[in-house]
C-alpha cells in the first residue's frame, strides 16, 4: 500500500516524468529502456530469499497502441502489484496480455496482479505449471518467508507457437524446452528484441533443475542464433547482444555436460564431480558455485543412467 | 598542617581495577584449559551436535573414540534433493597408516532412522565408499572407522534446503517402480591400486515410516570372490536413498567380484563384474 501511495504522490507532483521510484522489498524497482516502447525490469542476481522477497527474475514490457504486453510477472502477486505501478509510469495503456515464458515461480506467480489481462503460455508450459504448482508455492513461501494467497496463483491460458498478433502488435513465438521442459521464446521483429526467458542466463549462473538435457538446451540456443536479433533479454541478468548471452550460457552448459560425462565415465561419484575447480571464466558469474552444486546433484544420476546403465532418463 | 590523605584516590582506584581485570582475564583464560585437562578431548564434537553423546554410546559403546581428520566425509553443502544426497567416505590415509580397518559405521544425527550403514571391508574392501542418503533435516552426518580398538570419527554438516524451482517430491517420485524392481546393474573400473565397482539396484527402499506403506528395503549387500567366498559386507538401513547406488572400492582381483543383495522380504539379487 505504501508503494501505491508513493507512486500516487509522484503522479501528483510530477505528472509526466514520474521520478519517484516504485519500491519493492525496500528497494527501488526500475524499468530500463531497451528499445522503442520496450523496457526490462532486472531481478537481483540472487537466489530466492527473505532479503529479496523473491525478486530474482527479469520481466519485460512492450507498450503498444492497443495495450501493454508483459513478459513474465515475478514471484508473487505482491510483486506483480509493484510491477503494475512501475509499468504505469512508462506506458499509458494498461497491461492487456501477460506472456509467461516457463513454469518456474519467479516467472508467473505475479500474474494475479494483472487480473484484467489475458494470461498466455505454451500448452507444454501450462502442463508443467499444473504439475508443480503446489510444490513451487511451498518453495516460495519457505524461501521468501512470505505467505502467498495460494488461490491467486492461477494457471494461464494456452497459446500456440508461431506468428501471433496481440491487438495489432505482431510477435513471433518459439516453443522450446531446453531449460525447463516448456520454454516460450519471444521475438519482436518490430524492434529486433529477443525475449529468451530462462533459455538464456547472463552474468547469473544457469539453473538446470528441469532441463530435459544440457545438449538439447545447447542445440536450441543454436537455433535461436539464426534469428538475427539486435538485443536479447535473458531470464536472469542484464540485457546484452544475443551472441554474448548465447555464448555465455552455451559455454557453461557445454563445460558442465562434458564434466559430468567425464566423471560418470570414470565410475566415480557425484562428490567427485563437485570437487572440480570451476573455470575462471564462470567464476565471475553470480551464483556459479551454488548453481553448479545444484546441477551436479540433479543431473549426475542421469549421466550415470545414460553412460553406465544404458537407460536414458 | 598535613592535609589528610583520602583513603580512596583515583590512582588507587585505577590500580585496584587493573589488578581486578588482570585476575579476571587470568580466570577467563585458565578456567577452560584446566577443565579441558580433565576430560577426553574426543568428547569435544567438532560439529557441535547435541546428539553426539547419545549415538556415540549407542553405536560405539565404551571403545576409545577420537575425532580424526583422516576420516574424510564429502557431501554437498546443502541437500538439493533431500531424498538423494550423495555422500562419500575416504579413510584411505588412515588405512595406509596402521592396522587393518575392521568396521565402518555411519549415521545421520537427526534422521528418524539415524543409522545409514555398517560396512565390513574384510579381506578385499578398501576404506572408501559412496552412496546416496535421505536427509530429514539439516544435520551432522558421521562416519566412524574402527582400526584396532579405536574408533576414528569424521563427519560433515549438510544443510537441508533445496532451491526455488526444485521439486524433489514430484521430479523424484518413482511411481512405477514395479517395472524395474530388482534390476541390479554394475560396472567395474580398474586401475593398478584398486577396482572400483559402481552398482545400482532398483528398489523403493520404503522405510515403513509412511502410514500404510510397510517397510520394504534392502538390508544387505555382500561381495564375493569367484569362488563364492565372502570378501566384504555392507548392511544398510532405510535411510539410504531409493534405488541404492553404491561406489565400492576393492583390492584388485583378476576375476573380479560377485555382488549379492537381499531385502527384508527375502528377495535376493546378484550380479558378477569382471575387469
Amino acid at each position: 500500500m505504501k508503494t501505491r501511495f508513493l507512486a500516487g504522490l509522484a503522479l501528483l507532483t510530477t505528472p509526466l516524468a514520474a521520478s519517484e521510484p516504485v519500491m519493492f522489498c525496500e528497494r527501488p524497482l526500475t524499468a530500463q529502456p531497451i528499445a522503442e516502447n520496450t523496457w526490462m525490469v532486472e531481478g537481483l542476481r540472487e537466489e530466492l530469499s527473505t532479503s529479496n522477497c523473491g525478486h530474482i527474475g527479469n520481466q519485460a514490457f512492450i507498450a503498444t497502441p492497443n495495450g501493454t504486453i508483459l513478459i513474465d510477472s515475478g514471484s508473487s502477486p505482491h510483486f506483480g502489484e509493484a510491477l503494475k505501478t512501475l509499468i504505469a509510469q512508462h506506458s499509458s495503456h494498461p497491461v492487456r496480455w501477460v506472456l509467461n515464458t516457463h513454469h518456474h515461480p519467479d516467472h508467473f506467480f505475479g500474474n494475479a496482479a494483472f487480473d484484467e489481462a489475458e494470461h498466455l503460455t505454451l500448452a507444454s508450459t501450462r502442463a508443467l505449471m499444473a504439475r508443480d504448482r503446489e510444490a513451487l508455492i511451498d518453495n516460495i513461501e519457505r524461501l521468501t518467508g512470505r505467505n502467498l494467497a495460494r488461490s491467486h496463483i492461477a494457471l494461464p491460458d494456452t497459446i500456440e507457437a508461431g506468428e501471433v498478433t496481440l491487438g495489432s502488435y505482431p510477435l513471433m513465438l518459439y516453443a522450446m524446452s531446453g531449460h525447463s521442459g516448456g520454454d516460450l521464446v519471444i521475438m519482436d521483429h518490430s524492434t529486433d528484441v529477443l525475449f529468451l526467458g530462462d533459455m538464456g542466463f547472463y552474468q547469473r549462473a544457469a539453473a538446470t533443475a528441469h532441463s530435459p538435457g544440457l545438449q538439447q538446451w545447447q542445440e536450441e540456443l543454436n537455433e535461436l542464433r539464426g534469428l538475427n536479433a539486435r538485443i536479447a533479454v535473458p531470464g536472469h541478468g542484464p540485457s546484452a547482444p544475443p551472441e554474448t548471452v548465447f555464448d555465455q550460457t552455451a559455454h557453461y552448459l557445454a563445460w558442465l555436460d562434458q564434466h559430468l560425462s567425464d566423471v560418470a565415465n570414470e565410475g566415480l561419484g557425484a562428490n567427485h564431480a563437485l570437487a572440480v575447480e570451476i573455470p575462471d571464466a564462470f567464476n565471475t558469474i553470480a551464483l556459479t558455485k551454488y548453481e553448479f552444486t545444484r546441477s551436479v546433484v540433479q543431473l549426475y544420476p542421469r549421466y550415470e543412467a545414460r553412460l553406465l546403465w544404458g537407460t536414458p532418463q | 598542617m598535613a592535609t589528610p590523605t583520602p583513603i580512596i584516590t583515583l590512582q588507587r582506584l585505577a590500580a585496584a581495577l587493573t589488578a581486578f581485570l588482570a585476575a579476571f582475564i587470568w580466570l577467563i583464560f585458565m578456567l577452560p584449559s584446566t577443565a579441558l585437562a580433565t576430560v577426553n578431548t574426543a568428547e569435544q564434537d567438532p560439529l557441535n551436535s547435541f546428539m553426539w553423546p547419545v549415538y556415540r554410546e549407542r553405536f560405539l559403546g565404551d571403545a576409545t573414540v577420537v575425532f580424526d581428520e583422516r576420516v574424510i566425509v564429502n557431501a554437498p553443502e546443502f541437500a538439493e534433493d533431500s531424498g538423494q544426497v550423495p555422500i562419500e567416505l575416504d579413510a584411505s590415509e588412515l588405512e595406509d597408516s596402521g592396522e587393518p580397518i575392521t568396521d565402518i559405521i555411519a549415521w545421520v544425527d537427526l534422521n528418524p532412522i539415524p543409522r545409514l550403514f555398517h560396512y565390513s571391508p574384510m579381506s578385499h574392501g578398501l576404506a572408501k565408499l559412496s552412496l546416496n542418503i535421505r536427509l530429514e533435516q539439516a544435520s551432522a552426518v558421521r562416519v566412524a572407522v574402527k582400526q584396532g580398538d579405536t574408533w576414528h570419527v569424521g563427519g560433515t554438516y549438510i544443510e537441508a534446503e533445496g532451491g526455488g524451482c526444485t521439486t524433489p517430491g514430484i521430479a523424484g517420485a518413482d511411481n512405477d517402480w514395479e517395472n524395474t524392481f530388482g534390476e541390479l546393474q554394475g560396472r567395474l573400473f580398474a586401475n593398478e591400486s584398486e577396482q572400483r565397482l559402481r552398482v545400482r539396484l532398483s528398489h523403493p527402499m520404503d522405510s515403513g515410516l509412511i502410514p500404510s506403506q510397510p517397510a520394504f528395503y534392502v538390508q544387505s549387500f555382500e561381495l564375493l570372490d569367484q569362488q563364492g567366498q565372502q570378501v566384504a559386507a555392507l548392511d544398510i538401513e532405510a535411510s539410504v536413498s531409493a534405488n541404492p547406488t553404491l561406489g565400492l572400492h576393492m583390492r584388485p582381483s583378476l576375476e573380479g567380484y560377485v555382488i549379492g543383495a537381499r531385502d527384508n522380504n527375502g528377495n535376493r539379487f546378484s550380479i558378477g563384474l569382471q575387469p
